[in-house]
C-alpha cells in the first residue's frame, strides 16, 4: 500500500513524465500504424505483382491451347486421305486387292474375342495434383518481408 | 390586435409546416434509402457498368467449341484463330515502307494497300481473314506497332476439306453451328459464353473462370469410307454423266452410317462463296425421289410378312394389269407366263409386283409400310431429314391405282436413308435400327457411348430371310454379274425410277439406284446407290456396277473374309465381321 502511494506521489510530482508517457504512446500508435501501413503496401505490391504475373500465365497459356489446336489443325490436314494416299504412292505402295490378302486358319482360335478398348489418357486426379498447404504465420510473416524487400530493390532499380 | 391575431395564426401553423417539411425530409430520405437499396437489378447492373467503364471493360468470350471426331478419332472440324488487320492511318510514319511490307505479308496490291494507308481516316481494314502464321508475322513489324490493330477471330477449321461436309454442316460466324451434326448438336458442340471483366487496376487479380468448352462428339462416321464413298461417287458421276448422286454405306446390325456422300456437295471452310444455298442440304436425308424398282424387295416382304403370298406361289404374268383404271406393264413391255415369287424380283417385274400388293390389300399394305418407317423421319440425328411421301387410303390424295404403282416404288417418295433404314430391317433379321450418326460425347473426363436402338420390328426374322434369299438370287441370276464379288454372297436389288414432272413422267431421264448388303447370311454393311439422269438409263447398268466397286474395298477395309473362311471361322466357335462399336 505504501509503495502504491510512493509510485502515485512520484508520478504526480512529475508531470512532465505523463507528457512522455503521451508521447511515446503517439509514437508507438504511428510505428504500429507505419508497420500495418508497410505491411499493407507490400501485401498491396505482392498482389499486384502476383496479378501481373497469373495475367501473363493466362495469356501465355492462351496463346499455347491456341497454337496446339493450330497444330491439331495442321496435323489433321496432313494425314487426310488424299495427302495419304500421295505419299504412299511416292513411296511405292499400292492398295492391296482382295487377291492379295491370304487369310489363315488358326484351330482353335476364336476371332469372337473381347476387345481392348481404347482409353483416353486419364490426367493425375485432382487429389494428385491439389496443391499441399504448408505455410505457417511465421512462414507468412518471411514472405511479407521477403516481398517488400523485393519491392524495395524494385524500386530501387527503377530509380536508377 | 391585428398583428397579434397574425401572430397567432402564425404559431398556429407553423407546427403544421413544420410536420410537412418533416414528412416531406422523410420521404425523400426514403427514395434516397431505396435507391441505395432497392434498385432494380437492371438499374443497378447499369450503374455499376456506368462506374466501371472508367478502368475496366466486359469482354464476352466463347469457350472453345468441341471437336468432331470420326469413329476412328480422326478430327474432322478443329478450332483455329485468324486475325482481322487494321491499321490507323493518322499513326503511320512511313507509308512507303508500311504498304511494301503488309502488301508482301497480306498478298495485297501494293498500291492499293498504300492508297489506304495515305487515306486520311481513323482506322481502315486491310485484311478481314488471315491465319495464324502471317498475323505473327504481321506482329512483328516493330515500326508499325503503334498504328496496327491485330484482332485475333476463332474460326472453325475442317481439315478433311470437302469431306463429309453434308454430314457435318458448318459453323458461321456467329459461331453457332448450321446443317448436320453442327446444327443437330450445337448445344453439346458449343463452348460456354462468358464474360470476362478486364481491369486496368492492378490490384485486381485478373478472372480466369475454368474453362467450359463444348463437348467433344465422335462419330459412326469412317473416314477412309467416306473417303471411298465420296471417290466412287465422284467417279460414276463421271463416267455416267449423272447430275446428282448419293452413296450412303451403313452397318445393317445397329444402325451405324458408316459414310453418307452426295454430289453436288461443297467445301464448309468457304461456306460463304456458296452461291446455290441448295448445296448445304444434306440429300441422303433430305431429298425425296420415288425409289422405283428398290421399293419392290418392300411390297414383298409386306406381302409375305402378312401371309397374303408365300415363297412358293406364282403368278401368271400377262405383261400387263389393270388397278384402279390405268394399266400397269413389266419395264420390258413384255409377258412372262407363270412367274414365282423369286423370278419377281430376279425379273423386276412390275405387273408382278402390283399383282402380290393387290392380294396383300390397301389396308395391310399400308400400315405395313408404315411400319418400315415410310411416310415419317428415321429419326436420324442430322439436321433436316424429311419425312417422304405417302398417301394412304382415306387421303384426298390417294386413289386404288397407287396401291399398283406404289408397290414398284412409284407415286411414294422416299429420302435414301429411309430406304436403306427399311432394307436394312432385312438384312438385321427383322428388327430395324435406327439409323445414327452419334457414337461417343466426351465431356472432360467423361465420355458417353451411345447405344443402338431399334425402330421396331416390321417383319419377321423368318420373312427376311426369305426375301434375303431373293435378293440374293437377283444379284446372283439377274444382273449379269455387275454388283457381284467373288468369293462373297451379296443380296440386292437395283432399281431405275422415272422421274415425275407437272404433266407426268420426263422422257428418258431415270434415277437409277441399287441397294444391297454383305455377306447376305451374317450382313455386316449395307449400300444404297443412287445416281440421277445418267446417260445409260437402268439401274443394273449404271448403280449396280458402283456398288461392286464399292463392296470390293468394303470387304478388305472391313476386314471380311469370304464366304468359304467365315464358314470355316463358324465351325472353329467363332463369329466372324461383327464392327465393335
Amino acid at each position: 500500500m505504501a509503495a502504491e502511494n510512493w509510485f502515485q506521489h512520484a508520478l504526480h510530482r512529475r508531470p512532465w513524465r505523463t507528457q512522455r508517457q503521451a508521447f511515446a504512446l503517439a509514437a508507438l500508435s504511428f510505428v504500429v500504424a507505419l508497420i500495418i501501413g508497410a505491411l499493407y503496401l507490400a501485401q498491396a505490391a505482392a498482389l499486384s505483382t502476383t496479378g501481373r504475373q497469373l495475367e501473363s500465365l493466362i495469356t501465355q497459356r492462351n496463346q499455347i491451347e491456341q497454337a496446339n489446336e493450330q497444330l491439331r489443325a495442321e496435323i489433321a490436314r496432313l494425314q487426310s486421305v488424299p495427302r495419304l494416299q500421295d505419299r504412299a504412292r511416292e513411296l511405292g505402295f499400292v492398295e492391296a486387292g482382295r487377291s492379295d490378302i491370304e487369310y489363315l486358319l488358326v484351330p482353335g482360335y476364336n476371332p469372337d474375342r473381347d476387345q481392348l478398348a481404347v482409353s483416353r489418357v486419364e490426367p493425375a486426379s485432382r487429389q494428385e495434383i491439389a496443391p499441399v498447404y504448408e505455410e505457417t504465420f511465421l512462414g507468412w510473416i518471411q514472405q511479407q518481408w521477403d516481398a517488400f524487400q523485393r519491392q524495395g530493390s524494385i524500386n530501387a532499380g527503377g530509380s536508377e | 390586435m391585428y398583428p397579434l391575431q397574425q401572430e397567432e395564426i402564425f404559431r398556429r401553423r407553423l407546427p403544421l409546416v413544420i410536420g410537412g417539411l418533416l414528412i416531406a425530409a422523410l420521404f425523400l430520405l426514403g427514395r434516397l434509402a431505396s435507391f441505395q437499396f432497392q434498385l432494380a437489378p437492371e438499374v443497378t447492373t447499369y450503374l455499376e457498368s456506368l462506374r466501371n467503364s472508367g478502368y475496366s471493360r466486359t469482354l464476352r468470350l466463347a469457350d472453345a467449341r468441341g471437336i468432331i471426331f470420326d469413329r476412328g478419332m480422326e478430327a474432322l472440324a478443329v478450332n483455329t484463330l485468324e486475325y482481322k488487320i487494321g491499321i490507323s492511318p493518322v499513326l503511320v510514319t512511313d507509308a512507303r515502307r508500311a504498304a511494301t511490307q503488309l502488301s508482301a505479308l497480306l498478298n495485297l496490291n501494293e498500291l492499293e494497300t498504300f492508297e489506304k494507308i495515305t487515306n486520311r481516316v481513323p482506322w481502315v481494314l486491310l485484311a478481314p481473314n488471315v491465319s495464324a502464321e502471317v498475323g505473327q508475322q504481321v506482329a512483328q513489324l516493330d515500326f508499325l506497332r503503334s498504328s496496327l490493330s491485330i484482332e485475333p477471330v476463332p474460326r472453325r477449321r475442317y481439315p478433311q476439306g470437302t469431306l463429309a461436309s453434308q454430314v457435318i454442316g458448318f459453323v458461321g460466324g456467329d459461331l453457332r453451328g448450321y446443317y448436320g451434326v453442327e446444327g443437330y448438336y450445337q448445344e453439346q458442340l458449343a463452348g460456354r459464353e462468358r464474360d470476362r471483366l478486364i481491369s486496368n487496376i492492378p490490384f485486381e487479380v485478373p478472372q480466369d473462370n475454368f474453362s467450359d468448352r463444348g463437348n467433344d462428339v465422335v462419330l459412326t462416321i469412317d473416314r477412309d469410307i467416306q473417303f471411298l464413298a465420296e471417290s466412287e461417287l465422284q467417279r460414276a458421276i463421271a463416267e455416267s454423266g449423272s447430275t446428282r448422286g448419293t452413296i450412303i454405306i451403313m452397318n445393317p446390325r445397329n444402325g451405324d452410317i458408316l459414310a453418307m456422300a452426295s454430289y453436288p456437295s461443297f467445301d464448309p471452310n468457304n461456306y460463304s462463296t456458296i452461291t446455290d444455298n441448295s448445296v448445304l442440304v444434306n440429300p441422303a436425308i433430305a431429298d425425296q425421289f420415288e425409289p422405283g424398282s428398290i421399293f419392290k424387295v418392300v411390297t414383298m416382304a409386306v406381302a409375305l410378312e402378312t401371309g397374303a403370298v408365300t415363297q412358293y406361289d406364282g403368278y401368271f404374268d400377262n405383261g400387263q394389269i389393270q388397278i384402279g383404271g390405268i394399266t400397269i406393264r413389266n419395264w420390258n413391255r413384255q409377258a412372262e407366263g407363270y412367274v414365282d415369287m423369286t423370278q419377281l424380283l430376279v425379273n423386276s417385274l412390275n405387273v408382278g409386283a402390283a399383282t402380290i400388293a393387290l392380294r396383300t390389300g390397301p389396308t395391310d399394305f399400308y400400315s405395313s409400310l408404315g411400319r418400315f418407317g415410310f411416310g415419317k423421319t428415321t429419326g436420324v440425328d442430322l439436321e433436316g431429314e424429311a419425312s417422304g411421301i405417302m398417301y394412304v387410303p382415306g387421303d384426298s390424295n390417294w386413289s386404288e391405282s397407287q396401291l399398283g404403282t406404289n408397290s414398284f416404288g412409284q407415286g411414294i417418295a422416299t429420302t435414301p436413308l429411309q430406304m436403306l433404314t427399311a432394307v436394312n430391317a432385312i438384312a438385321n433379321d427383322g428388327l430395324m435400327m435406327q439409323p445414327h450418326v452419334f457414337y461417343r460425347l466426351i465431356d472432360g473426363e467423361r465420355v458417353q457411348t451411345s447405344q443402338p436402338s431399334t425402330l421396331g420390328r416390321p417383319i419377321s426374322a423368318e420373312t427376311a430371310h426369305i426375301v434375303r434369299d431373293m435378293m440374293v438370287a437377283v444379284v446372283r441370276d439377274g444382273l449379269d454379274g455387275n454388283a457381284q464379288v467373288p468369293g462373297y454372297t451379296i443380296a440386292g436389288k437395283t432399281g431405275t425410277a422415272e422421274i415425275p414432272s407437272p404433266v407426268g413422267y420426263e422422257a428418258g431421264a431415270s434415277i437409277a439406284s441399287f441397294v444391297g448388303f454383305l455377306p447376305a447370311e451374317d450382313p455386316q454393311v449395307s449400300v444404297l446407290v443412287r445416281l440421277d439422269r445418267p446417260r445409260d438409263y437402268w439401274g443394273s447398268q449404271v448403280a449396280a456396277p458402283v456398288f461392286q466397286r464399292l463392296a470390293e474395298r468394303l470387304v478388305i477395309m472391313l476386314k471380311i473374309p469370304p464366304d468359304d473362311i467365315r464358314q470355316a471361322l463358324r465351325d472353329e466357335g467363332g463369329i466372324v465381321n461383327r464392327i465393335n462399336r
